[in-house]
């Protein structure tokens, strides 16, 4: 899949004081919609896997404590799986899944929705092997380095040259 | 020694620094701008030697530099530094940012639909 333009847009903080992975991004549809994205499986299916394929299998049972399983195609060995803790529309979506809280939260600024996605890990240690999971690169010597980040510091890419 | 060595062994040293506190807390003093060292010591409430000693390790890990007015020795990050381990977080990143490109133009799908 050839990169989109829009793949700068999205803004990744690490906050390893509070051991959250914070990501932004605004998208030009209303809160409502993008709620709908997130809880109806029909549409999860068609954007959660990163490689732009429609999942195996996507699961929602949409109720506090009702359960949630997504299953790629390219990875089925790794499901990111869940309950749901909190169900908001169109606002705030809670959940909880592999040991960290997810939020997503959803607010409308000047016709356009600003989407913040949090992961919040239950100490900076499980925030490490967090970033680690699912990230298959040749620099895993390094990556068991990592012991920490400057608190709070945003990272935002490059643009591609 | 390689280049793929010497990067790593530079990564080492910048996370071998980060693993402390006190200099992650200076690193975040100076990403709002350079510092001496007398502007470090107040808000740590350290001596003059331990701020000196902190600094020496970021310096050596390549992740602050000196800045211009050799008299103060103000501090100030190293851009390249910090981007070495912006690059180790962009897998993790560009595995949002194409999930989120991906939601952008299901969206965008819906919508003409609608129509």
């Amino acid at each position: 899949m050839p990169a989109q333009s829009h793949s700068a847009e999205t803004n990744l903080e690490i906050d390893r004081g509070a051991h959250t992975i914070r990501m932004a991004r605004a998208f030009d549809a209303p809160r409502a919609a993008i709620f709908a994205a997130w809880t109806q499986p029909e549409q999860v299916s068609c954007w959660w896997d990163a490689a732009g394929e429609p999942l195996a299998t996507c699961e929602i049972d949409l109720r506090p404590g009702g359960a949630f399983k997504f299953i790629t195609k390219g990875r089925p060995e790794m499901p990111f799986a869940g309950t749901y803790s909190e169900i908001a529309p169109p606002d705030r979506l809670v959940f909880e899944a592999m040991g960290s809280t997810g939020r997503v939260m959803l607010q409308e600024v000047a016709g356009k929705t600003h989407m913040v996605v949090e992961i919040a890990c239950q100490s900076a240690e499980h925030l490490d092997q967090y970033l680690k999971m699912g990230v298959h690169t040749g620099t895993s010597q390094t990556l068991d380095n990592l012991v920490a980040y400057a608190r709070g510091r945003s990272i935002t890419a490059d643009e591609p040259a | 020694m390689t280049m793929q060595d010497r990067h790593s062994e530079r990564l080492s040293s910048a996370f071998y620094a980060l693993s402390d506190p006190t200099r992650r807390a200076i690193l975040a003093r100076l990403t709002s701008g350079e510092a001496s060292v007398s502007q470090l010591m107040e808000p740590f409430h350290l001596s003059q030697p331990t701020i000196s000693k902190h600094l020496k390790v970021l310096e050596n890990a390549g992740l602050i530099e000196g800045g211009r007015d050799a008299q103060r020795r103000p501090r100030r990050l190293a851009p390249h530094a910090m981007k070495d381990i912006a690059d180790w977080i962009e897998p993790f990143r560009q595995q949002w940012a194409a999930r989120f490109d991906n939601l952008d133009a299901h969206l965008a799908n819906m919508k003409s639909q609608e129509k």
